[in-house]
């Protein structure tokens, strides 16, 4: 199984004004700020609302969700006891609700999936990009991961430990990935593991790297902070220095109390 | 490559297991009580609940109260238990788990917040431990011996049938020999007052289908069922011959009226299987009672069947909407329709749409051969996903 990758974008990578990337000021308005963010990541790496028509797939990931509505909902639930509620961030709440607003923006009815699976959501989704490119059921998919990190929830995982040795992160990453090579294609991912055991990181590279000079990103998850979806800003990275040469790099993360995840990018020959 | 269902496994309001379930629709006896008794909420508003405490479940699965499991976990880890009961796990089976929902641990975290919101030093750090969605499957796996891979996913209202299709793919792909797949969701106060907030909740018993119909009732619940390729398995209750995953693309929670993507996601579904339109038995409906959605999966079923809609139903009067968990107990109750040739009563429906005129199924009925069953789930952010089994 493989893909091909044709843009990657970090939500540290939009430069495009939002109100031109979320056109809809009343929708703008209504998001969230995860919600915000990870839309108009997926906007700049589609090059705006139009770009969405193009695609045969929406897969995306998050391991927390919307967290600040979900807990603004639960707040006012608590707080009016349970009266006069105001809908909006419990519609917010739902997990699909960033691949539900992209196929919306671009009236996209496609294949649209959402994986909640703490710190695989990402390499899960990817999985599902490669079996849909594979069977040839998408030809032109947008993935992406996204979570976001709020007040109450990093005192909770404070209080867990959680941030001994990292410290608590959020991010997003989309990136448009096809089934067959093309003249936009810049990398290839070649391989997508689920270890079940730790691998030290030469092991990593005896087992996966197939170059002498590829690279291993070890456990780069905690360079962006620990929030579940952070190995899909590693695979950005991996995306990147194969785009500016590097002939393939391997990915490990070995996620807080995780079994460990490996994605394989090569250049294109 | 086909696939096959060689298990299933349900828990609801209508009770544990699958022969409680049978049995309650054969009597025509909806789970669906006046208002919660073990929720703690203010709102007085008919549910779908499982008359048994988290204390009983944890007993009842034989699992240490200490372990402490949301209620996500407990329904999911009795329906995959069930599921997997004559399965051979052994014989090097890769065996993996595809769950769903969409409110993970959320029971427990509401004990938690009530304390945190007070003060940020208090609250039972365990009642936070399971929150997020993938805590509910990484506690089923554990307790049914599931080792190979797992994944959670959650599309609101269509994760389970979105759960069945991933599996279908890890099996096509050769990633397990054996999948569960299906969805879990407990009963909160925060989706009961988030679908109160969108004034979406019937006061009464739900009406799916029918023209005084005036909202859900919401349940709990679990189920899933157990895919296979065919060669492998040694024998199995039916096929999985089509799905598909479309989305409606018209308003993050309401349908189209036209039913676009419901309408995509069964015409996909069918001619995946390859079939006729025609050749569909029975629809176990999405049917959630509110007008919208009702309205909307009957223009859906006008455009694809014309003047022959199948017999259908909506199995949601006696669940109740179980949101995440909704596709896969319908899909159990769909692979039992063609297991036992029944089709399911649509209960509380007396009179039809009249902008569409379609007469669900009203009398549970078995005897005519049912080959091929067709489940909807549909849900917010357009999700609109179908499966089709046969024979």
């Amino acid at each position: 199984m493989r893909c091909f990758i044709e843009r990657v974008v970090t939500n540290h990578d939009v430069t495009t004004d939002i109100k031109a990337l979320i056109p809809d000021a009343g929708l703008r308005r209504r998001m969230s700020r995860v919600i915000k963010s990870a839309v108009s990541t997926a906007m700049e790496t589609l090059g705006g609302v139009e770009g969405i028509a193009s695609l045969d797939g929406i897969i995306t990931a998050t391991g927390w969700g919307c967290l600040a509505d979900s807990e603004r909902f639960l707040r006012n639930v608590i707080v009016d006891k349970e009266q006069l509620l105001n809908p909006t961030p419990f519609i917010q709440s739902t997990f699909n609700t960033v691949g539900g607003q992209i196929a919306l923006l671009g009236h996209n009815h496609c294949y649209n999936v959402t994986y909640v699976n703490r710190s695989h959501s990402f390499e899960d989704a990817l999985l599902d990009a490669m079996m849909r490119a594979e069977d040839g059921d998408s030809e032109h998919m947008l993935l992406g991961a996204f979570d976001e990190e709020t007040p109450s929830q990093h005192r909770i995982m404070e209080r867990m430990g959680a941030f001994r040795k990292v410290e608590c992160g959020e991010g997003a990453m989309f990136a448009i990935v096809g089934a067959k090579r093309n003249e936009r294609s810049i990398a290839e991912v070649t391989t997508l593991a689920f270890p079940t055991e730790s691998l030290t990181r030469e092991r990593v590279a005896e087992l996966y790297a197939t170059s002498e000079h590829a690279r291993v990103i070890y456990n780069g998850y905690a360079e962006h902070g620990l929030f579940p979806t952070a190995s899909a800003l590693c695979f950005a990275e991996a995306v990147k220095l194969v785009a500016d040469g590097t002939p393939e790099v391997v990915i490990y993360n070995e996620y807080f109390g995780a079994t460990p995840t490996v994605i394989v990018v090569r250049c294109l020959a | 490559m086909g696939i096959v269902v060689t298990g299933v496994g349900v828990v609801s309001a209508l009770g544990v297991g699958v022969e409680r379930n049978l049995a309650s629709l054969r009597e025509g006896a909806s789970g669906i009580s006046a208002h919660p008794t073990l929720l703690k909420t203010s709102h007085h508003l008919p549910v779908g609940e499982l008359a048994l405490s988290n204390e009983e479940l944890h007993e009842l699965l034989g699992i240490s109260p200490r372990e402490h499991l949301s209620r996500t976990a407990l329904l999911g880890i009795l329906a995959v238990r069930e599921a997997l009961k004559g399965i051979d796990m052994s014989n090097p089976a890769r065996v993996g788990l595809v769950s769903s929902t969409s409110v993970g641990g959320m029971d427990l975290t509401e004990h938690f917040f009530e304390e945190f919101i007070e003060n940020e030093g208090a609250g039972r750090l365990r009642d936070v431990r399971m929150h997020d969605c993938a805590a509910s499957t990484d506690a089923i796996a554990h307790y049914c011996g599931i080792k190979g891979y797992t994944t959670t996913l959650s599309t609101a209202c269509s994760s389970a049938a979105n759960a069945v299709i991933t599996g279908a793919k890890l099996l096509k792909h050769n990633i397990v020999d054996i999948v569960v797949v299906g969805g879990s969701d407990a009963l909160s106060a925060f989706t009961l007052n988030g679908f109160k907030s969108l004034m979406i909740l019937d006061e009464n018993p739900c009406r799916p289908f029918d023209e005084m119909r005036a909202g859900l009732n919401l349940g709990e619940g679990a189920g899933y069922i157990v895919l296979q390729r065919e060669e492998e398995a040694t024998n199995y209750i039916c096929r999985l011959g089509g799905y598909a995953n479309r989305n409606d693309a018209h308003h993050q929670t309401a349908s189209s009226a036209e039913g676009n993507g419901a309408y995509m996601a069964m015409a996909d579904a069918i001619a995946m299987a390859g079939i006729e339109p025609s050749a569909v038995d029975y629809i176990n409906a999405h049917g959630t009672g509110t007008p919208n959605n009702d309205a909307s999966e009957s223009a859906a079923f006008v455009r694809l069947f014309g003047e022959s809609v199948p017999p259908f139903s909506s199995t949601k009067g006696y669940t109740g909407h179980t949101l995440a968990a909704a596709g896969g107990i319908e899909a159990v109750f769909s692979v039992l329709a063609i297991k036992h040739s029944y089709r399911y009563a649509n209960h509380n429906f007396s009179e039809p749409i009249v902008a569409y005129n379609l007469k669900p199924v009203t009398q549970f009925e078995e005897g005519a051969e049912v080959k091929c069953v067709l489940s909807n789930s549909f849900g917010f952010g357009g999700n609109c996903s179908s499966i089709l089994f046969t024979r």
